[in-house]
């Protein structure tokens, strides 16, 4: 029984690991990643996108759209062409406040978060 | 002193050739789209009701989410099993209503009655707008209350004196439906009470709607025609590509066996496109494109009306026309709006005896937002109106603030320079759409 609960706590730390960059923390607006797994560069994004992203939204809309591949707005494919073409709106909204190299590190984050996300 | 003391003739002259444009103005901006699509306000306005450029996509695209058609569908599907009944019927799942009301405050120290702080202005909109599936879209805008310098009935609009026959009810600003890409063609139909597509921004598509342009919202002599007054008619319009929107129309005129026609073409330069689309950007360079846009457009309108005899049959026919040119240009957190129209009315008087007019009208308006999200906009706007009876120009700066997406307060002051003397007017609103 021992070797057998053993054996699923591996699995179960395994299968953690394998999604740690999906690591959700909290719910609904107070919805957070646990960026203890992401790779240094991608933490550094991370910081950036936590600060900049929430003065318009709650980072759930774009958790939300990464775990699923779906824009939960616009129901459109939330994909690799879809992180660029938001970080261009988000760079062109006028109050968006996030300057090229800002909005290029959230699309490297997101796509990287996608690429977690099919793992 | 607030103002340079004039006889109390100029005044009324210079209240009753501000009057018209202190209708009401109604609102695209409408909370009904934010409970469809579960979205912030933000998505489609600056500081509502001025439009962004997703949300004049939204406009264009027959209020239907920009991209959706397919996506929603399977969506709603997937994750709402419970909803089929709106997928199959083509239903909102939402009740698509909307309450917009609005609050005024006048000064006027020179005010011709001796109230010169009036409070008594206000008014309460009620609005529709929707889709079905996404085959048709719908919009209404019904004034359910208004007093004072808004009160809508009590001025000579167009809606109550050239489209809508004696016992019925003016305050229908708008109902119409778009039949979008028809027949499985680009061409979007729109049947019912609009406002033709004649400039680039719908008299509500501003940060202060009160007043609106004078560039599109002057009238000359008696005729009551303005380019942005509602009317009775059908518009087909359509995007050619990407960036060129083209509109043409027929307004239905009662008491003549003649409709009005009309046209639009408008054009945009980089940044989204009319579909919604984000531009291509470089995210490793700078180019100016990066965040400049530049919309051109042109329009003109050919019509006929008149003075109704008892039996209501238009008399004394008076032909017009409007030609017009407008750009809208956006940098950044700048915005710059320019609008000009010229007009030629052949009995504007509606005499027996004809007098034709020449008009000219322009406006320019420069808003900056501020804010992040925006929530500030100061604005700076100029206009000039010649419509045949001396030249009027008015200079306004205002500003609005928005605490919350669905509340605006704004306050403003215009200056007027007219043949007849000079006049200031102070005027603060607080508006809000629930």
């Amino acid at each position: 029984m021992k070797k057998l609960l053993v054996t699923m706590l591996l699995v179960a730390a395994t299968a953690a690991t394998a999604h740690a960059g999906l690591r959700v923390v909290g719910k609904g607006d107070a919805m957070r990643l646990d960026p203890s797994g992401f790779p240094p560069a991608m933490k550094a994004n991370y910081e950036i996108m936590r600060v900049k992203c929430v003065k318009c939204h709650t980072l759930e809309r774009t958790i939300v759209a990464i775990q699923t591949g779906v824009a939960p707005i616009s129901g459109q494919p939330f994909d690799r062409n879809a992180t660029k073409a938001y970080g261009i709106k988000m760079l062109r909204k006028p109050d968006s406040n996030m300057n090229k190299a800002e909005v290029k590190a959230s699309v490297d984050l997101m796509n990287y978060l996608l690429s977690e996300a099919e793992k | 002193m607030f103002l340079k003391k004039n006889t109390v003739a100029v005044m009324f002259l210079l209240g009753v050739s501000c009057a018209p444009l202190l209708a009401p103005g109604t609102a695209n901006a409408i909370p009904a789209f934010s409970r469809q699509h579960k979205t912030e306000c933000s998505t489609c306005h600056t500081v509502y009701p001025e439009l962004n450029e997703f949300g004049d996509a939204f406009l264009k695209n027959g209020y239907v989410y920009p991209h959706k058609k397919d996506a929603a569908k399977g969506a709603a599907k997937a994750a709402e099993p419970g909803n089929e009944w709106s997928i199959i019927s083509g239903l909102p799942q939402q009740i698509p209503l909307s309450l917009t009301a609005s609050a005024d405050l006048a000064y006027d120290e020179d005010a011709v009655d001796g109230n010169k702080l009036d409070l008594s202005t206000r008014s309460i909109t009620l609005q529709a707008g929707g889709s079905f599936r996404d085959l048709f879209g719908f919009f209404a805008t019904y004034n359910l209350y208004s007093q004072g310098m808004q009160r809508a009935s009590s001025l000579t609009n167009p809606a109550n004196n050239t489209n809508v026959p004696p016992s019925n009810d003016p305050d229908l600003d708008e109902l119409f439906l778009v039949w979008r890409q028809a027949l499985g063609s680009p061409v979007n139909v729109k049947v019912g009470r609009f406002e033709p597509k004649l400039s680039l921004w719908k008299k509500s598509n501003r940060i202060l709607p009160v007043p609106s342009y004078a560039s599109t919202t002057y009238r000359v002599g008696a005729s009551p025609f303005s380019s942005d007054a509602t009317e009775d008619g059908v518009e087909l319009n359509a995007l050619l590509g990407n960036r060129l929107f083209v509109a043409g129309g027929v307004v239905d005129r009662n008491g003549q066996d003649r409709e009005d026609g009309y046209g639009h073409i408008s054009l945009k330069i980089g940044g989204t496109d009319f579909k919604g689309q984000e531009p291509e950007v470089d995210l490793e360079k700078d180019s100016l494109w990066d965040y400049l846009s530049v919309t051109l457009g042109a329009f003109g309108y050919w019509g006929q009306n008149g003075e109704f005899n008892a039996n209501g049959v238009a008399q004394n026919l008076n032909s017009f026309r409007r030609i017009g040119a407008e750009a809208d240009i956006l940098y950044q957190r700048l915005h710059l709006k320019g609008s000009g129209s010229f007009g030629r009315d052949s009995n504007p008087e509606f005499g027996v005896f004809k007098a034709p007019v020449d008009s000219k009208a322009y406006t320019l308006e420069a808003e900056y937002y501020l804010g992040a999200p925006v929530n500030v906009v100061p604005l700076f706007r100029y206009e000039y109106v010649n419509a045949g009876d001396g030249t009027i120009k008015r200079l306004t700066p205002a500003i609005a603030y928005a605490p919350l997406q669905n509340v605006r307060m704004s306050l403003e002051y215009t200056h007027s320079i007219a043949p007849e003397g000079t006049g200031n007017i102070a005027f603060a609103s607080i508006a809000f759409s629930m």
